[in-house]
């Protein structure tokens, strides 16, 4: 038997929760009418101020000339055409850069005398500003795709050898001990104990990654290029040619935000023990 | 009856460890024997150096001077034969249950399907039937220190180390786990020492409990428990068992007063 008490019935008390949501706008579709209604509004207002003359349509282009020009350049195939150049170069640089980081970050955990041997090394190449490099890689591999897969490269790897390093460095020391006193060797503590543990940390910086690649594709293009987003962007900026800029960035945003779910959706099937059916969240 | 032979002896070993306030003797001179089929308990105050008997019988660390017999015979480490359980269940948590039942014989080589057969064999005698493809993460506590024991039983070791094992679980599932504990050991024949700091336990558990004085640490005294009860609960039933207890009590608070 259930005691209900006057105003407290289940019901009620779902409802009552309910309404502090703010008025159902808190669900998935809620949410997406709301940040679709933001953007609209965001071109709604830059095409009404372009219209009225409070802003200069020849600074800052126009929703409706660049829907028009995007139109346009997706019939004739130029912008699909750039978009892949652009987009093969990033994941090139990106798989290369961070394959070839993680493998040497996750070496160093083999011996501590090199690790703190070229820790400095590692350090000062991390600090100089990587794009600065752009120049000297064209300079080295030409105006082609290689230099800009290099730029990508030189962007990501850095990145994934710290990562790797440092949650091979972390990897649990009692778990290492445990394997070690059933008698494993060392090769079979690093792929038993510390490989797996470094893996959420090495998949974490795909998402970091994953942008420095399109950084290095685009600055890449910026230098010297005959194709690609970056190529695009460059010489109608030189014409001020403010719509094809904004097809180029708007181009290269979506493309950031396709990678970034793929990259996510990465992360929650390889990882499935990290997964958990329960989500907790504080209520405040 | 004729006294059961001594399996491992520890012979005055010494280990000292160097830290920020300068040369830290942990062990001194620390001599002890575990015979076949023996369960010891250690105990002893805390930080005096129990957790490093433990490091260099397993391997995992050396000793700066002594020795350690074996079955006669001298050894460096018993590193490969014992079964080490940590008071953390130490499960790996990207390995299911059976992956984590089959880390010891996946180290050793040991044929897959013939160690998988195996892994399931435990896993049922231990209640554990179905669970064979869960995370560790979704296990409670009780269930989770059962599978780090079958881990430890399946290497089939000599002897086991228990490094207070049941500490971190609440009182009736540590109950239920001693008794566990108890009929595993009993049923594949395994020779015991345990690291508590719960004196209960020791008395319930054990046949010897050696006291270890404060750091560095030496043999204190060694008390035979001859209880002999069938399970632990029994045992905490048992009329000698508050006598134990409060010999034992009184070994360590003499210490904590000298030491204060």
């Amino acid at each position: 038997m259930t005691l209900t008490l006057p105003g407290t019935s289940p019901v009620q008390k779902r409802k009552a929760r309910r309404s502090r949501r703010r008025a159902g706008f808190d669900t998935p579709l809620g949410r997406t009418v709301l940040q679709a209604a933001a953007v609209i509004a965001f071109f709604a207002a830059w095409e009404i101020g372009v219209r009225m003359g409070w802003i200069s349509a020849f600074l800052v282009g126009s929703p409706f000339g660049i829907f028009a020009l995007a139109y346009k350049m997706i019939v004739s195939g130029e912008l699909l055409s750039d978009t892949w150049y652009t987009l093969f170069e990033a994941i090139l640089g990106f798989v290369i850069g961070t394959i070839f980081g993680s493998l040497l970050g996750l070496a160093l955990w083999y011996s501590v005398f090199v690790a703190r041997l070229v820790e400095p090394f590692i350090v000062a190449i991390n600090s100089v500003p990587k794009i600065a490099l752009a120049p000297i890689v064209v300079l080295w591999f030409g105006t082609g795709l290689v230099s800009k897969v290099a730029l990508s490269v030189s962007l990501t790897a850095i990145v994934a050898l710290i990562a790797a390093y440092q949650a091979a460095k972390d990897a649990d020391v009692d778990l290492q001990s445990l394997l070690i006193s059933m008698g494993a060797d060392k090769h079979q503590v690093f792929f038993k104990a510390v490989v797996p543990s470094t893996l959420p940390s090495i998949i974490a910086t795909f998402r970091i990654n994953v942008g420095f690649g399109l950084v290095g594709a685009v600055v890449g293009e910026f230098i010297s290029s005959q194709r690609g987003l970056g190529h695009l962007i460059y010489t109608a900026s030189s014409l001020y040619d403010l719509d094809t800029v904004w097809v180029g960035l708007f181009t290269l945003m979506i493309m950031g935000f396709v990678l970034y779910y793929v990259i996510d959706l990465i992360e929650r099937t390889s990882l499935p023990w990290k997964q958990s059916g329960i989500t907790h969240q504080v209520q405040v | 009856m004729q006294p059961a032979p001594v399996q491992l002896s520890v012979r005055n070993v010494t280990k000292s460890f160097s830290g920020k306030a300068g040369e830290v003797r942990v062990l001194d001179d620390l001599s002890f024997a575990i015979n076949e089929r023996d369960f010891v308990s250690i105990i002893g105050p805390s930080g005096c150096g129990k957790t490093t008997i433990f490091n260099i019988i397993a391997g995992l660390i050396e000793p700066d001077s002594g020795a350690m017999h074996f079955r006669g015979e001298e050894i460096e480490s018993l590193r490969g034969r014992v079964g080490y359980m940590m008071q953390k269940d130490l499960l790996f948590p990207w390995r299911t249950v059976l992956g984590n039942v089959l880390l010891g014989l996946e180290t050793r080589g040991v044929d897959r399907a013939e160690a998988e057969a195996r892994a399931r064999d435990y896993l049922k005698a231990f209640g554990l039937s179905g669970f064979e493809n869960a995370y560790p993460k979704t296990l409670s506590g009780g269930m989770r220190q059962r599978v780090a024991l079958i881990r430890t039983l399946i290497m089939d070791p000599d002897i086991l180390l228990l490094d207070e094992p049941f500490s971190a679980l609440d009182y009736q599932t540590r109950l239920y786990l001693e008794g566990v504990l108890k009929d595993a050991v009993e049923t594949y024949h395994k020779t015991v020492i345990l690291v508590t700091h719960d004196i209960d336990e020791a008395v319930a558990l054990s046949k010897r409990v050696v006291v270890l004085s404060g750091r560095p640490a030496r043999v204190k005294i060694v008390h035979d428990i001859d209880i002999g009860a069938a399970s632990p609960i029994a045992a905490r039933g048992d009329s000698r068992f508050s006598g134990y207890f409060h010999a034992l009590c009184a070994e360590l608070d003499i210490q904590t007063e000298k030491t204060a």
